[in-house]
């Protein structure tokens, strides 16, 4: 349902336009477009930051950038899957507290990648040299004994 | 109807702290899409109980899009608003997705009567299902749309009219938009229904490839306080609100930061 059919695709085009690649619509300064579209990347990033500090640690003061680059054609659902595809496009190059972070999100909730995650009641995740486990909403890593 | 609130300090998890302790705090605002009903932050309720006015205020209900607002966002506005006692809730004057993408902010709406009926429809549906007032915030904009039937200040001014919302102005947003379009700020403050606002916004950001961006990360520019204290000599608004969103500084600057606001002002201080 629209208020307004013209208006809405209007509307849609330049969110694409800022958010998934698309073409800035006609008349619009371009330049100006686009330095609010990186504002908005900028943004994403720092909420990913704050909401998965671990993950942003990672990669230091590269961290916006990097962020933006993955982001840039992805529009966002929010911070906490911002944070969570990125981390999960990323899992093979994590240092060891950004894989925590994310075994203990894993621990908490399930996330297919397509739609809101939803909570766990219990879990146990891999970390490395351990798991972390999550009962009614408590989450701790244990080592493993070697 | 609305009240005095002087300067405020806008209530975000990471400042609660500080945000507790300022003795003469009487007005604080939070994120509405962040308060889960079932558990808002003991803080804030703590604030509540000692008489600290809060305005939830929300992000994410696109007032400007060209769908109609979803009830549920509605409600959750005005369950906010009946749990925190608030006098009144703010939004702002933009969209923030269009054909089921979000742009992760907010986003101008073009100044034309097509998107004056948008938002006219949206507001007064906001309006229905609310308990209390509603007050719209004009937004910074990098760029504005292509063909605009307005002027920024007779647009705001008809959407007022038409719909009886207060206007939440962002003296910030003020400053940025004409600073990147190279006009004079004040000028707008001229076009606007100063008896309308129901409060301020203040905040600093930074500059970025020759543009100011409002991002509420950095000090409060002189050049902003300059204007707070221009509007209030035309008009001294109910309450003058900090925002900060990020690299928060050591209390005391932000403590200098709301002392700063208040002589602008010509309010007390609330440190």
């Amino acid at each position: 349902m629209s208020l307004d059919p013209a208006l809405a695709a209007a509307q849609e085009a330049l969110v694409r336009a800022m958010t998934a690649g698309g073409e800035v619509p006609p008349g619009f300064d371009g330049d100006a477009v686009r330095a609010a579209a990186r504002g908005i990347l900028r943004k994403r990033a720092g909420e990913v930051a704050r909401a998965w500090p671990m993950l942003a640690a990672s990669y230091g003061p590269a961290w916006a950038d990097t962020f933006a680059g993955w982001a840039a054609e992805r529009p966002t659902n929010g911070s906490m899957r911002d944070a969570w595809d990125f981390a999960r496009a990323h899992r093979e190059s994590l240092p060891r507290a950004a894989l925590i972070e994310l075994a203990l999100t894993e621990a908490r909730h399930a996330y297919d990648g397509e739609s809101a995650p939803r909570p766990r009641r219990a879990a146990v995740r891999r970390v490395p040299g351990g798991v972390a486990v999550q009962l009614r909403g408590r989450t701790r890593v244990m080592a493993r004994r070697s | 109807m609305i009240g005095q609130l002087g300067v405020g300090i806008g209530w975000r998890p990471e400042i609660s702290g500080f945000v507790k302790e300022l003795p003469g705090l009487r007005f604080t605002e939070v994120v509405a899409e962040s308060v889960h009903e079932g558990h808002p932050p003991a803080d804030l309720l703590a604030l509540r109980d000692r008489g600290v006015r809060i305005v939830p205020h929300g992000v994410k209900l696109s007032l400007g899009g060209a769908e109609p607002v979803a009830p549920e966002r509605v409600e959750h506005l005005a369950r906010c608003a009946e749990l925190l006692d608030a006098p009144l809730v703010s939004e702002h004057v933009a969209f923030v997705r269009a054909g089921g993408v979000e742009a992760g902010h907010l986003l101008p709406v073009p100044r034309t009567r097509a998107a004056l009926d948008v938002l006219t429809a949206n507001i007064r549906a906001t309006q229905a299902g609310l308990p209390v007032p509603l007050a719209v915030e004009p937004i910074a904009a990098l760029f504005d749309w292509p063909d605009a039937e307005y002027e920024e200040g007779d647009f705001l001014t008809e959407l007022v009219e038409r719909t009886g919302a207060f206007l939440l102005l962002d003296i910030a947003n003020v400053y940025a938009n004409a600073r990147n379009r190279g006009e004079d700020p004040a000028a707008l403050l001229d076009r606007l229904p100063l008896e309308r606002v129901a409060y301020c916004h203040i905040a600093g950001g930074d500059e970025q490839g020759g543009r100011y961006h409002d991002t509420h990360t950095a000090p409060v520019p002189p050049e902003v306080l300059a204007l707070a204290k221009e509007l209030c000599a035309r008009r001294r608004p109910p309450g003058l609100l900090l925002e900060r969103d990020g690299r928060y500084p050591p209390a005391a600057e932000l403590r200098a930061e709301l002392d700063a606001i208040a002589v602008a002002a010509g309010l007390e201080p609330v440190t």
